[in-house]
């Protein structure tokens, strides 16, 4: 697992500088759920029962676009084109643009409801399908999220899993500075929702929390740091807007391959 | 109209499991016999969630009707209905009561005057403003079939039924032919001021259901001399606009003076109040037409 989460960063850094694009730090905060998700937990082998990944905070594309590459679900001309002028893939998800990118996303605070509407719908369809959300920190000040959060334990959508990536880093500051959500654990506990607090960047801890039974929709807040897994890019605010140089890759490129020499 | 809409969604439910309502807390009566439905929800007061989560649905490949009063159908939630239903090409029909100034006194919280200017943004969205109980029930007939989102406008409940042969919706159907030179365009419920129109002014007069039919007005309005249109909704940026900008012929608009309604009264005194009533419209075209 380490090896592919490491691909996944190595070419969510790869196409950010192709691109010169924002967001770096949001992508790779949020790479060891995907990973996880894509290669230990969603069922895809069978496209039509597929399980169904959105991602609501999808600012973060790169690291879905990376993480379809590294399964195999999305070519490297497709995820090179991302970004580009008569590209294939943009910033924030298109869901026509490939078969496994579920929505359009982009602005925050819509995963929720569309992905409350999705297990619902397997529901009366009597299909085991599950439907997994991943939503930003920040998303949660969308009132819209609350409007969800009110009707999936109504409706007993035991299908339903949503990650928070927890890395406190919105687009300007701090949500504790800003609006905080805290404390979001007990929020969605008061909500009627099963929730767990891990570590969003452990492989096992993440199985573990989508394996633990419950017949309620389920919450997982994972705390991450941004930029994860390249120093200087960890934990800083400027790495949500700042773009990835020449430079800047060969020296995160470089971390990345020690880091994976290590183990 | 809102029943016979209503009726027809209950009886096509019965063949299509795939059917599946969102009501906003809206339509007391119209869905009693229906609630308990496993097609049916009613998720309380939250037009944003009532889309996406429609949106959902639709995903997964229901046929999705959104139903509430208008204001809160494609105002509220506008950036969901882009969003979700039509940036991602979803065949929802959404379907808003009390358009224009039905529910006058209400407020103008209540009142859509400019929901055609907003569901005109979105490309693929088409709108239907239907007449009368007939329209109504042959423009969800047309949505239910349709691969692009929909949007449907529709009064209240009562109205009279003006069509007794069997119609096409993406034309528009005469209501009253004359030798007059002159055609009035009527968009939505404004038909019931018909009567009083002929009173004072013999007129070719057709009604639209659907606003956004590709239909060839040009040929049709050119054997015409004079061209009115009469809607319930601002004057700039309806029906009339959209006419106006399909065809090189001068296009004269009746609707109502785009400003916010502070004036208090019930749908006919308002009528009156912005002169769009069948008098008013009558003695104008009359005058004009000379």
């Amino acid at each position: 697992m380490k090896k592919i989460t490491t691909n996944i960063r190595k070419n969510i850094l790869h196409i950010a500088n192709l691109a010169l694009s924002p967001h770096i730090g949001s992508a790779l905060s949020c790479s060891d759920i995907l990973a996880t998700l894509y290669f230990d937990v969603l069922r895809l082998e069978e496209y039509e029962n597929r399980d169904l990944f959105l991602l609501s905070k999808a600012h973060s594309a790169m690291a879905l676009y990376a993480t379809l590459y590294e399964k195999g679900l999305l070519s490297k001309e497709d995820m090179e084109g991302y970004y580009q002028n008569g590209g294939t893939l943009p910033a924030h998800t298109d869901r026509l643009t490939n078969p496994y990118i579920e929505i359009s996303a982009g602005s925050l605070g819509h995963g929720l409801p569309i992905a409350t509407g999705m297990a619902h719908a397997l529901k009366l369809q009597n299909s085991g399908r599950n439907v997994y959300v991943l939503m930003g920190d920040g998303e949660s000040q969308e009132g819209s999220v609350w409007e969800a959060a009110m009707l999936a334990p109504q409706l007993k959508l035991d299908n339903l899993t949503v990650f928070i990536d927890r890395n406190d880093l919105q687009g300007y500051g701090r949500a504790s500075e800003l609006l905080s959500y805290e404390p979001i654990d007990k929020k969605f506990e008061a909500f009627n929702w099963e929730v767990l607090r891990i570590d969003g960047h452990n492989h096992e801890a993440i199985k573990e929390a989508v394996e633990t039974p419950t017949d309620k929709p389920k919450m997982i807040i994972c705390d991450t740091t941004k930029g994860k897994g390249v120093s200087f890019m960890e934990d800083e605010l400027i790495w949500h807007y700042y773009l990835v140089t020449d430079e800047v890759k060969a020296k995160a490129l470089k971390e990345l391959e020690e880091s994976l020499d290590e183990k | 109209m809102r029943n016979s809409v209503a009726n027809e969604i209950k009886k096509v439910a019965k063949q299509d499991s795939s059917l599946f309502v969102i009501a906003g807390d809206a339509g007391l009566g119209v869905w009693d016999d229906f609630k308990e439905s496993k097609q049916f929800i009613n998720p309380g007061v939250n037009e944003q969630l009532d889309i996406g989560f429609g949106a959902g649905l639709s995903l997964m490949g229901h046929k999705v009707i959104y139903y509430n009063i208008a204001p809160f159908v494609i105002m509220r939630p506008y950036e969901f209905v882009r969003n979700d239903v039509c940036y991602q090409e979803l065949p929802m029909i959404l379907i808003g009561t009390g358009s224009g100034i039905t529910y006058a006194p209400a407020g103008v919280t209540h009142y859509v005057v400019e929901d055609i200017t907003l569901a005109s943004t979105m490309p693929n969205l088409d709108i239907f403003s239907p007449a009368d109980p007939v329209e109504a029930v042959e423009c969800f007939k047309y949505a239910y079939k349709s691969k692009r989102p929909s949007y449907i406008r529709i009064a209240k409940n009562g109205e009279e039924v003006i069509h007794k042969d069997k119609i096409d919706v993406t034309k528009p159907i005469f209501i009253h032919k004359s030798d007059s030179k002159n055609i009035l365009i009527l968009h939505g419920s404004i038909v019931d001021e018909v009567s009083k129109i002929l009173k004072i002014v013999d007129i070719n007069i057709v009604s639209v259901p659907m606003l956004t039919a590709d239909f060839d007005w040009a040929a049709f309005l050119e054997p015409f001399e004079a061209v009115f249109t009469l809607e319930e909704h601002f004057i700039n940026g309806g029906f009339g606009t959209m006419l106006r900008d399909r065809v090189e012929k001068k296009i004269h608009k009746f609707g109502l003076k785009n400003e916010y309604i502070h004036k208090i009264g019930n749908r006919d005194y308002l009528r009156e109040y912005y002169e769009i009533d069948g008098k008013s419209v009558g003695e104008k075209i009359n005058k004009m037409s000379k």
